[in-house]
């Protein structure tokens, strides 16, 4: 117990170090010329400012929780068919990762093209939740014990009575846990939405009324408020989970596709694989028609064949989408690696030096909601607009869900096994090399491909807003010359390219953890 | 107003009085209009705030749905999914997209006879004309990429002796001097230059031979069809209302400050400064709206520039003749 109280005494003090030092900076005008606010700014523009809060703050609300119950509720009934049937989870593949991987970014043009009002905030609040509860619903029903469902069994009970009365119960937990993870992303999904999509409220749509002020203090303050609703979201959602399941429970943000040990049946295997990779274009294809869109501004899979490939337009779209794609691709690739890299020093760091990094992470959390068109101007002040501006952007996207995950795995290392060592009179160093770095590289990967989706959007955002470069200022000239061809087309690279990539780190991670002997972890 | 109210309530008893529902139905309903804003609510709207506030819209017997605008709005988008019955927007990229993908537009009038964006520098790193960018870095929306190059062309200066990097919307930059100028609206940003406490410089495109409108009024060859007495009657009292305001640009922001202004984040004066700074480039000798035949012939030559081959027949002058 005592150590307990000193270790959370070390971390206040750690926080409150960093805290005076950013106050001193920001007084100072130590950085960026002032363009980094005090703490202290920061407040003082909040509390000048607390008056416009209201209507944004409760229009956020409404966009994130409409889009967290009918992101959630879909995830749910998703899940349950997945667990349900193998087909279906094998067929639903391809649709999950893509809404998995898909770069907010590319696609809030496109919802604003497409629907009108609130909906595109809505769409992109659930899309945010959707794969978080998805997949946190099939672990939890995967993970029911077989001798209850034996019971039902034997008494007679139908395969839905099996799925009410244990299935779904045993469920609830993991499913709480998701709904917790899924509620900031609802809220910042929506915030994004609103930053483009025109409407008067919302904190997104203040953002950017704010960001033709120059006014630092603000644009800090818009990104607490953000900040502020997600934890609040988060806090709400872990009280509910301990108040129904009477114990907190940590589940971490599974990142692979369910269960694949089965027999292999060649053509069957194939259709269903086929199958996977058409549901989502034929959905994409089928919403378009049901909203009865003008072709001209919603292209549909065809209509996107028919710009790249076959329309006398082509060659010139396809050059300029080669050009892009020859700027974004390798600096997705060295940011991601970056970030990872990033991500397991920290990771390492938190097993030496536990009480710095805990210090630091109330600061890393509010990095993760702070909306980057607002931190900007001071990255371009501090980095340039070079390589590196990309480079830090796509590390601060990037690091922190790897951080958790790899920190988690680091202090999963089975104990017998750094014993062993230890009894050889190892360093701590050597331990980790022999023993905890090994043993997390089943967390690795799953931060890979936590990483992915996020690597390619912190590239493409840096682009547009910094370097004018790549697929991030392509996206953008598209939107400015109403080449509707190409916003579309972006779009789908984007997306493939996340889901391509996040299918290398998996063949590769199953490659790899096989000849360890290990199982992927999530 | 009050009176022309009355009169409309007075004959619609009159109607009822003579038992004539039907007729009452049709000639009385205001018919419903979409109006697409190309930005957030900022004085460049002011006169369409104020024809809506004074019921100018009403009393041509409309009932005006304002949607506004923001960076993922294409405004030429949503008349074209028929989410709005007129817009404004940017001639190049609108005659662009009747030339290349065959767009259903005309452009039926012009809000700004003088297009407002230009370059904005500091005063004590002053870019006075287009000459003095060689060297320079220069931030622009990546959308308005093409008329920079335009205006860097007609002045006879070589493109890749300008660093053009990309314009986020955020003038920190350009006073912390990391940029030396950058492309925005001239009646807007100087305004924040010196509220950071240094002095702007600027000049616009269009003096540099860039001579486009901007704002230009669009709908679709459907709707100028079907819809033409609605889009005289928006037209009309529209002008109203910018009439009005720009009787006193001090006068109209203020009172849109909890109405229209709330919650954009920008404050009042910035209102007031943009509002007075783009009368003179509105006002023109036909009324607002006006398109000119020089100033259509100016358009079409400038956008020659940038290989967008504009015609006359893009621009259609009959409902300006309505008004």
């Amino acid at each position: 117990m005592a150590t307990e109280t000193a270790r959370r005494r070390n971390t206040l003090r750690n926080a409150a170090i960093f805290l005076v030092l950013w106050e001193v900076i920001g007084d100072l005008r130590l950085v960026a010329d002032g363009a980094l606010p005090s703490p202290s700014a920061i407040l003082i523009a909040l509390w000048r400012d607390l008056a416009d809060y209201p209507p944004h703050i409760l229009a956020t609300f409404e966009g994130a929780f409409a889009g967290f119950v009918i992101g959630n509720l879909v995830a749910v009934l998703a899940g349950i068919l997945f667990a349900v049937s193998p087909v279906a989870a094998r067929l639903g593949r391809g649709l999950n990762i893509a809404l998995f991987a898909l770069p907010p970014i590319a696609i809030s043009p496109i919802l604003v093209l497409t629907f009108s009002g609130m909906t595109p905030r809505i769409v992109l609040a659930a899309i945010g939740c959707y794969f978080v509860t998805m997949s946190a619903t099939i672990t939890g029903i995967s993970q029911t014990d077989r001798r209850m469902l034996d019971v039902v069994r034997a008494y007679g009970g139908s395969r839905w009575k099996e799925l009410r009365l244990v299935e779904i119960r045993a469920a609830l937990p993991a499913i709480l846990a998701g709904l917790r993870v899924a509620a900031p992303a609802a809220v910042l999904g929506s915030i994004l939405a609103e930053f483009g999509g025109g409407g008067r409220f919302g904190l997104g749509a203040y953002l950017i009324g704010s960001l033709g002020r120059a006014d630092p203090g603000r644009l800090w303050g818009i990104g607490l408020a953000a900040t502020g609703m997600a934890l609040i979201a988060y806090g709400i959602c872990a009280l509910i989970e301990a108040r129904i399941t009477h114990s907190t429970r940590a589940v971490n943000i599974a990142a692979t596709a369910p269960g694949e040990e089965r027999e292999t049946r060649p053509v069957t295997d194939t259709l269903i694989a086929l199958g996977s990779f058409a549901l989502p274009f034929a959905i994409w294809w089928l919403l378009l028609k049901l909203m009865g869109t003008p072709e001209m501004i919603a292209k549909t899979p065809a209509g996107v064949v028919d710009y790249l490939f076959l329309a006398p337009s082509a060659p010139g779209a396809q050059s300029r989408l080669l050009a892009a794609l020859a700027e974004t691709l390798p600096m997705t690739i060295i940011g991601m690696a970056a970030g990872l890299a990033f991500a397991f020093l920290l990771a390492l760091a938190s097993v030496v030096r536990p009480g710095i990094v805990r210090g630091f992470m109330p600061i890393a959390l509010v990095t993760q909601t702070m909306p980057l068109v607002a931190l900007t101007p001071l990255l371009v002040l501090m980095l340039g607009r070079g390589p590196s501006v990309i480079l830090w952007i796509t590390i601060s996207v990037t690091f922190f869900p790897a951080f958790v995950t790899l920190a988690q795995g680091l202090s999963m290392v089975t104990r017998g096994a750094l014993d062993v060592v230890k009894a050889y009179g190892a360093s701590p160093m050597t331990q980790l090399r022999l023993v905890s770095i090994p043993a997390s590289l089943p967390w690795l990967f799953t931060a890979t491909r936590l990483a992915v989706p996020r690597a390619l959007l912190g590239v493409m955002i840096a682009e547009w807003l910094a370097t004018g470069t790549g697929l991030g200022n392509l996206l953008n000239q598209s939107r400015g010359y109403l080449d509707y061809g190409m916003i579309w087309t972006v779009a789908v690279a984007s997306v493939l390219l996340a889901v391509i990539f996040y299918q290398i780190v998996l063949i590769i991670e199953r490659r790899v953890l096989r000849s360890y002997g290990m199982r992927p972890a999530d | 107003m009050n009176l022309s109210v009355n009169r409309r309530h007075f004959m619609g008893l009159m109607g009822a009085a003579a038992s004539m529902p039907l007729m009452e139905r049709a000639g009385f309903a205001a018919d419903p209009f979409t109006f697409q804003a190309s930005w957030i609510n900022d004085a460049e709207f002011a006169g369409y705030f104020l024809a809506a506030d004074k019921g100018y819209y009403a009393d041509e017997g409309l009932e005006l749905t304002y949607l506004s605008g923001g960076p993922d709005v294409i405004p030429e988008s949503t008349i074209i999914a028929g989410k709005a019955d007129l817009t404004l927007t940017t001639p190049d990229t609108t005659i662009k997209a009747i030339v290349d993908q065959g767009a259903p537009f005309k452009i039926i009038g012009a809000q700004y006879q003088k297009n407002p964006i230009g370059i904005v520098s500091l005063a004590k790193n002053p870019i006075n004309e287009p000459k003095d960018l060689i060297g320079k870095t220069l931030a622009v929306p990546p959308v308005n990429v093409i008329s920079v190059e335009a205006m860097l062309k007609i002045s006879g200066v070589d493109r890749n002796e300008v660093n053009i990097v990309p314009y986020a919307y955020d003038p920190t930059p350009l006073i912390k001097g990391e940029i030396d100028a950058s492309l925005d609206f001239t009646t807007n940003v100087p305004f924040t230059i010196e509220q950071a406490g240094e002095k702007a410089t600027s000049f616009l495109l269009y003096d540099y031979g860039y001579t486009t409108f901007n704002d230009t009024v669009v709908v679709t060859e459907e709707t100028l069809a079907s819809k033409r007495k609605e889009i005289v009657a928006f037209l009309k009292a529209s002008r109203m209302g910018w009439e009005e305001n720009f009787k006193d640009p001090a006068a109209s922001p203020p009172q849109f400050a909890d109405s229209w202004f709330k919650g954009t984040g920008r404050s009042v004066e910035n209102e007031i400064y943009f509002n007075t700074a783009q009368k003179p480039l509105m006002e023109a000798e036909g009324g607002i709206f006006a398109m000119s035949e020089e100033a259509i012939e100016a358009n079409i030559k400038a956008l020659a520039e940038v290989g967008i081959s504009a015609k006359r027949e893009h621009f259609d002058t009959t409902i300006l003749e309505e008004l």
